[in-house]
């Protein structure tokens, strides 16, 4: 059901190469930091990943195993030691538009209402800091606005939430506005990092069953960090029967050979 | 533990007896100037330093309705009230000392700017913390004969005495401010297709501003400290330079509304910062 890499070492292999473009693709990727005078601490060695277009990866693993490092990485906050990775088809040297991020805590802007927070991204995109003194800028704002709303209302919050600020929303709330602030942006790529770890289970099996539908309706390639095997089994696994598709979802746990095991088991 | 011990955290005062007690200490002082003052006047009619309310209120009434010393006005017969304020020493004094004040209120902006650019560009932070931090420990009153010196006793080196010695602290205050933000906002803006500036202006700065804003609550002492140091220093106007000249001839009558009055317009600007930014950041929780 679930295709597992044991060791970061192995590549993937796609049944469906060549048939889909690649989303992010990790070619080499070893990252590791100095720890006194003589010692390296290594992370991640020799990782070689592709992801392609339209899926859902969850990244799996013990704490301190790597997976958020690599995020980071394809997000380009930082940087591997050697080896690259590319997003869209070009190599990621800073941060930039090319993937939308949801961070498990400080992912809304607080001195922003809701709905401000999701029409920041298309009126920066298009118009920075000065571009707002443009003449078209208002006419842009009305029709982003209700854009935002609609996404809202998608997202299964009223329209009257929109002018509340996020320190007055709940923790399942503020990541619902979250991943729909990161959609606004229409970016194919949407990495999230431990997005729903704080939230309490209940709550996060909402956000966990609004992921799904939203990943079935728009087919964005997820990157999904969670510590967590039963959301990464819930997430990784086909909620529809049928035969394994290699594009659409695949595990890397790092290291831990008990945990991959499990998986193989329940799955 | 009885009821009312004044060493019990979990006591539970009520309203009335609390704001009574609130006020105690201000009565106690009044009563003890009070006293010290029938008892001066009582063995010296004529006394200056512990005026009483007559003398208060006749020294009160020199400073706002007449003309100050070194004006030459002569007020007409029929003159209102508000133009013999006008032309009074509390009123030349206010403002010479606040157009001092605001003018470094005014200089502390770009202040305020570059230390968003230290916390937040790595380049400005390599090239400015060191030597901010390195000035920050000059002390700014042994810069004051440098800066007459430089400036000459007029208005330049006062304004400079004040951004000398409040801007480096405030700089560093608000470059922490800065690097404190998360670093996900600012990921997180980047993805939203954010440029640098969109990031620095509208995503770092909007966050840092009701905290620069209490900073500089804050740093209004110090502001008032290092101009009434210059002022007492060096100057022909000003609220301090009322304040040193009447010393000389023991005018306490005038001192005290003075001083009295300088820690209101202090509590006024505080004030009206606090409501500016309560009314400005609904989100803002301290």
């Amino acid at each position: 059901m679930v295709s597992v890499l044991n060791n970061p070492r192995e590549t993937l292999n796609n049944a469906h190469k060549g048939q889909q473009s690649t989303a992010i693709r990790i070619a080499g990727v070893s990252v590791s930091y100095p720890v006194g005078k003589k010692h390296r601490k290594t992370i991640l060695e020799d990782l070689n990943l592709e992801i392609e277009e339209g899926e859902f990866v969850v990244l799996l693993g013990e704490t301190g195993c790597g997976k958020s490092t690599l995020l980071r990485m394809i997000l380009g906050q930082e940087h591997p030691t050697s080896g690259t990775i590319s997003v869209a088809g070009s190599a990621v040297e800073r941060v930039d538009a090319r993937s939308g991020y949801v961070p498990q805590k400080y992912s809304l802007f607080p001195d922003r209402t809701v709905l401000d927070n999701l029409t920041m991204g298309p009126e920066t995109s298009r118009y920075h800091i000065l571009g707002r003194l443009k003449p078209g800028f208002r006419a842009f704002r009305r029709q982003v606005r209700e854009e935002g709303l609609k996404q809202l209302q998608h997202m299964g919050m009223q329209a009257s939430d929109g002018d509340k600020y996020p320190h007055q929303l709940s923790g399942g709330m503020q990541q619902r506005v979250a991943i729909a602030q990161a959609l606004m942006m229409k970016s194919r790529v949407l990495l999230m990092d431990e997005a729903f770890s704080a939230l309490d289970p209940g709550t996060r099996g909402s956000l966990q069953r609004l992921l799904r539908s939203v990943w079935s309706e728009l087919k964005p390639t997820v990157v999904f960090v969670t510590h967590n095997t039963a959301e990464a089994l819930f997430l990784g696994t086909a909620d529809r029967p049928g035969p394994y598709k290699p594009q659409q979802r695949m595990w890397i746990t790092c290291r831990t050979g008990y945990e991959t095991s499990r998986i193989w088991n329940e799955s | 533990m009885p009821i009312h011990s004044p060493f019990d955290i979990q006591a539970r005062p009520n309203r009335l007896f609390a704001q009574a007690l609130s006020c105690l200490l201000f009565v106690l002082c009044i009563g003890i100037y009070v006293q010290t003052s029938a008892k001066r006047h009582h063995e010296n009619s004529e006394d200056r330093v512990v005026p009483n309310a007559h003398q208060l209120m006749g020294g009160i009434h020199t400073s706002v309705l007449e003309p100050a010393e070194e004006d030459d006005y002569l007020a007409p017969d029929n003159a209102s009230k508000w133009e013999l304020f006008r032309h009074s020493m509390i009123w030349k004094d206010t403002v010479a000392s606040g157009k001092r004040f605001f003018i470094s209120l005014l200089l502390l902006v770009p202040a305020v700017l570059l230390a968003l650019h230290i916390g937040l560009f790595p380049y400005f932070g390599a090239g400015f913390l060191r030597f901010v931090l390195f000035f920050d420990k000059i002390v700014a009153l042994s810069l004051l004969p440098i800066l007459f010196i430089l400036f000459g006793i007029d208005e330049a080196s006062k304004i400079a005495l004040i951004i000398i010695g409040v801007a480096p602290t405030m700089i560093l205050d608000v470059t922490q401010m800065v690097k404190a933000v998360p670093r996900e906002q600012i990921v997180k803006a980047f993805t939203l297709d954010a440029n640098n500036f969109d990031v620095a202006y509208r995503v770092v700065f909007r966050q840092v501003l009701p905290q620069v804003i209490n900073s500089l609550r804050l740093n209004l002492k110090p502001m008032m400290l290092f101009l009434f140091a210059g002022e007492m220093i060096a100057a022909s106007d000003g609220l301090a330079y009322r304040i040193a000249i009447m010393r000389r001839h023991m005018g306490m009558d005038v001192i005290l509304p003075y001083v009295l009055w300088v820690a209101f317009l202090l509590y006024l600007i505080d004030l009206s910062l606090r409501v500016l930014n309560r009314r400005m950041h609904p989100w803002f929780q301290s």
